[in-house]
């Protein structure tokens, strides 16, 4: 299950390289920004701004779940099954669906045509989410069919699952990019409904892989964009020895609209990035700790 | 025409690189007045100024239509505008002078632009209007000149080499005079200038800006007569040729400029003569006179890479100027990275879409394929908005022709929902070719119209000059002057023909959503009510022109190919067709010929831009799905179909993010991209600018292949730009 492929991301490893967002995650990271992939089941987003009142969809719901109120969709999410029989006939891109399951094979057609993009610029096809470790049979099929065309292969992951998983994707992996996220445990488990344990010890157990791996910390405003956390977490990058680089990634305030479209509560929908000279000045915390530090 | 002497203190700062600032700001007040002045919006940004309010050229006729034609009308009328033509000195710049207005706009204005009416195409007209053709007949300019001719003569010596022609060929002695009259018109400006100029001396009180001045009239004074001899006179003297055919016909194609100009800064650099900061300042004030096009590196004819410091230079200089400019860096295998690296540098670092890249392969491999050897095809240049040009050697007519194929495809659908056959795409596709064919072959009989009769409507004077062959001759370049006659026909529409092709297949035929007559009948009504809207939205959000080996970039290769087959088998007697895919800003006018089509657009919408898809093509709207599908309809005989683009500030703000940037331009150049067009910007200053454009006033956007500022554009015009760039970010 995914719920997109998105080409031409700059963001998600080296060169140019194509995302593909597996559906579901086992934290709950309060500042998520693609919250349609935390669940593991699809789910429609409405966005009622678009409707045309058109009334197609509430035609085919099987459930009764759409209404058409002063021309504009509603939708009872008690009643609806997350089918998706609506989005079938919606063509104003109020209703849309997010989690498809898709073969491989069809998502290879989709990634092979940047072939030449990846090998010019060293890019790929990176594997993110949501947690890619939760579906680790798609993973690994998916991973497998890339190396089989020559594509460089990577994963953003939060650890946060038995590392045998990672082993067993290992064969066909050419980098781990990994998150870690706040050091204080309690702090931890409030933002993101787990404890770190489990993901500092996957953390340190990474050169047993002896793939090169990349650290990084989304600094969230309020959480842990201070002095303490950044140490903290530098120290632990720090004592990688495959670690290629840790980054500071700046709070990202996209995905408002997800929210919204999912009836989900934004709980950073104030916040902002932070001030480039702050996130310079947590790099310089960092590089007391560890030797490769970026800001992204 | 502001007043620009005696501005400064004397002890003002007057460094090379303030001065260019202060030039800047004041092309910014230029700007402004002419936003309030020009009656040609949704052109190219130009480094023309506003006349005197008490200035008004009154052409002389020489038809009983009012209007003036051929080599006679021309060349009086040319001599006239310069003999009166303002005069404007600005001390901070290193050049003299100003263009202001141009004979072209001047028939326009005066309402006597007609094509000769003693030489008549009526029997074209028809059909030329069934298919939304711009024939390009009476169309001028847009093609290259050698510049090398002209700087190794100077005016002096194109007149001796006249006199010397005319010996050769007394039966042309009517060319002959025209071009004579015509440098002599130019000569008179000038000498006129330099007066003004002695002026001016009197009363700059700032000593450097005095001494400039003094340097100014000098350089000005020789080249009356004089070939340059250093790099200041080689750009004073370009200045004057791109002045003279901008007021001539608005030519404005430039040069290979790094190599043009680095032999007279070596010279000056060995007789010690010269600064780099110096040469950066005449550099910057060339750019200023005239946003020109001009081509940074490539190939040399023998195969070597043409980058070197003095292209750096330029780019340096460019960057002190922060305005609109239209340089090109032609991309290659083997080039200079470091070169496309600081290309693309300025590109994210000014924001003002420049330079955009072309790409070698494809452009040289493509010309090849029509007949001639590399090393000819490496020294086509890119002189034009979405053109390349073989300095002085060609007539082209680029980007004036163009086959409205959106409006080819309803009179299709037309024809085939008012018949009793088969109603399919295959049997569309079937009329829509037929009825392309056709459009081809009226549009090349247009072109050869335009070449049998173009001398007695409007010779190209000035160009003559700067080309191989006219002078030599006695004959204008279109009337048998050029070496090679490589005729371009743009069409334009691409992406609404395939997006509606591949919408009624998925729709109808596949999925079976709706019938024909369904659909033809909400496409009639122009998708009036619920209904209409509904069936509409749902055949725009069909597979998508653009959205990487969709149903529709399927169609758009089937379109290209025959397209491009047909536009070749219309060479003969000399004369070669070369296709390409291109609107210049003609998206709106060519749309408004339209009526709605299956892909979702209502009556007289824009069709899509160049070969662009239209916005909204792709959810991520992926670049790169984007530039394979643009690379896959390139109809590769050495014309162009562009991918433009808009990219994010943020996307190159350190080294890694500009080397992903070259990686993808390096890579869609390798996958048979020729012209690449970028701007930098995001959407929500897009969006303030279009809300209040006068508080962006240097706000440059590349709108097509040229560059123009955004508060000049036409509402209609700024709101296409504004979608183009919401839906891509």
């Amino acid at each position: 299950m995914i719920t997109n492929i998105q080409r031409f991301s700059l963001n998600d490893g080296p060169g140019i390289r194509t995302t593909v967002f597996f559906k579901g995650c086992n934290l709950s990271c309060k500042w998520c920004h693609n919250p349609e992939t935390l669940s593991l089941t699809p789910q429609l987003l409405v966005y009622p701004d678009k409707c045309m009142g058109c009334g197609a969809c509430m035609q085919v719901c099987p459930k009764g779940a759409l209404q058409v109120v002063e021309g504009k969709i509603t939708l009872d999410r008690k009643l609806c099954d997350n089918c998706g029989k609506c989005t079938g006939v919606c063509f104003s891109g109020t209703l849309e669906m997010a989690g498809t399951e898709m073969s491989v094979s069809d998502m290879m057609w989709e990634i092979e045509q940047d072939i030449p993009y990846y090998n010019r610029s060293g890019g790929g096809v990176t594997l993110s989410g949501g947690e890619v470790l939760l579906q680790p049979e798609l993973a690994r099929e998916l991973l497998k069919a890339c190396k089989e065309k020559g594509i460089h292969t990577a994963i953003e992951t939060n650890l946060c699952y038995d590392f045998g998983v990672l082993e067993y994707l290992a064969p066909y992996l050419d980098l781990i990019m990994a998150d870690i996220k706040v050091y204080d445990n309690d702090l931890h488990k409030e933002m993101t409904g787990q404890g770190n344990d489990l993901i500092f010890d996957n953390v340190r157990r990474l050169d047993e892989l002896d793939i090169p791996y990349i650290l990084r910390t989304p600094v969230i405003p309020g959480v842990n964009d201070n002095e303490k956390e950044i140490s903290a977490l530098s120290r632990l990058a720090g004592e990688g020895k495959n670690l290629l680089y840790y980054e500071l990634l700046n709070f990202n305030p996209l995905g408002g609209s997800k929210y919204d479209g999912l009836d989900m509560e934004n709980h950073f929908y104030e916040a902002r990035p932070l001030p480039e000279a702050r996130l310079e000045n947590l790099k310089n915390i960092a590089l007391q700790n560890c030797s490769s530090v970026r800001v992204g | 025409m502001r007043n620009r002497i005696n501005q400064f203190s004397p002890d003002a700062d007057m460094s090379y690189y303030r001065r260019i600032q202060i030039l800047r700001e004041r092309k910014l007040e230029d700007t402004k007045d002419k936003a309030s002045y020009w009656s040609f919006a949704d052109g190219d940004d130009y480094g023309a100024i506003t006349p005197p309010e008490d200035y008004k050229f009154e052409p002389i006729p020489n038809h009983e239509n009012g209007s003036f034609y051929g080599y006679e009308g021309w060349s009086r009328n040319f001599y006239k505008l310069m003999s009166e033509h303002p005069i404007h000195i600005d001390p901070c710049d290193a050049f003299a002078n100003r263009w202001m207005n141009c004979l072209s706009w001047i028939r326009h204005e005066n309402g006597i632009n007609q094509f000769n009416p003693d030489y008549s195409y009526d029997h074209l007209r028809p059909e030329q209007e069934k298919y939304g053709i711009v024939s390009g007949i009476g169309s001028d300019a847009h093609f290259g000149g050698d510049y090398s001719i002209g700087l190794s003569l100077g005016w002096g010596g194109l007149l001796e080499k006249l006199e010397h022609y005319r010996k050769i060929n007394p039966e042309h002695n009517e060319f002959y005079d025209a071009e004579v009259l015509t440098i002599k018109g130019i000569q008179v400006w000038m000498e006129r200038t330099v007066r003004e100029i002695e002026k001016a001396i009197e009363i700059e009180t700032h000593p450097v800006l005095r001494e400039n001045l003094e340097q100014m009239r000098e350089c000005n004074e020789y080249l009356i007569n004089g070939a340059p001899r250093t790099l200041r006179e080689a750009c004073q003297w370009i200045c004057w040729f791109n002045m003279a055919s901008r007021e001539y016909n608005r030519d404005g194609a430039g040069c290979q400029l790094d190599e043009i100009l680095r032999p007279y800064y070596e010279r000056d650099l060995e007789a010690g003569i010269i600064t780099p900061d110096e040469a950066k300042y005449y550099i910057a004030c060339l750019l200023l006179n005239d946003p020109h096009y001009y081509q940074l590196g490539g190939l040399s004819p023998d195969g070597k890479d043409m980058v070197s410091y003095f292209s750096y230079m330029i780019l340096e200089a460019a960057d002190w100027l922060d305005s609109s400019c239209n340089i090109t860096v032609r991309v290659h295998d083997g080039m200079d990275m470091d070169f496309l690296r600081k290309a693309v540098y300025y590109l994210f670092k000014n924001k003002n879409g420049w330079p955009r890249f072309s790409g070698d392969k494809a452009l040289s491999e493509g010309f090849m394929k029509k007949g001639y050897p590399a090393s000819l095809a490496r020294q086509r240049v890119a002189v034009g908005c979405h053109w390349m040009s073989l300095p002085g050697l060609e007539y082209t007519l680029n980007d004036c022709v163009k086959i409205n194929c959106a409006k080819v495809f309803r009179l299709s659908l037309d024809e085939m929902m008012a018949g009793e056959g088969e109603k399919s795409t295959k049997a569309l596709f079937e009329i829509y070719r037929k009825h392309m064919r056709r459009a081809v072959e009226v549009t090349a009989e247009g072109i050869r119209f335009h070449l049998k009769y173009q001398v007695y409507n409007e010779p190209e004077l000035m160009l003559n000059l700067i080309s191989h062959g006219p002078v030599e001759k006695g004959l204008d370049i279109v009337d048998g002057g050029a070496m090679y006659y490589n005729m371009c026909i743009d069409g334009t529409g691409i992406a609404t023909v395939a997006d509606s092709f591949a919408a009624l297949e998925q729709r109808i035929e596949k999925e079976k959503r709706l019938t024909w007559e369904e659909m033809y009948e909400v496409l009639s009504s122009n998708f009036q009510g619920m209904d209409g809207e509904y069936i509409r939205r749902m055949l725009a959000s069909s597979e998508r022109y653009g959205g990487g080996n969709t149903l529709a970039d399927r169609w758009a290769v089937r379109i290209n190919e025959h397209f491009t087959e047909d536009v070749n088998s219309m060479d003969g007697d000399g004369v070669k067709f070369i296709p390409g895919w291109f609107s210049w800003s003609n998206t709106i006018t060519l749309g408004k010929a339209v009526k709605a089509t299956p892909n979702g657009r209502r009556d007289y919408e824009p069709i899509n831009h160049g070969a662009n898809p239209h916005p909204g093509f792709r959810k991520d709207g992926a670049l790169t799905a984007m530039s394979n599908t643009i690379c896959s309809v390139q109809p590769g005989y050495g014309n162009t179909a562009p991918i433009q683009l808009e990219l994010d500030p943020g996307m190159a703000r350190d080294e890694e993010g500009i080397q992903k940037v070259c990686d993808y331009i390096l890579t869609i150049f390798d996958q048979g991209a020729t012209l690449l067009n970028i701007n930098i910007i995001n959407a929500d200053e897009i969006l303030a600018a279009n809300e209040n454009p006068d508080l962006y006033p240097d706000l440059v956007v590349r709108v097509t292949g040229f560059t123009a500022y955004f508060c000049l554009l036409t509402p209609e015009f700024r709101q296409l730009v504004v979608d183009r760039i919401i839906k891509a970010s």
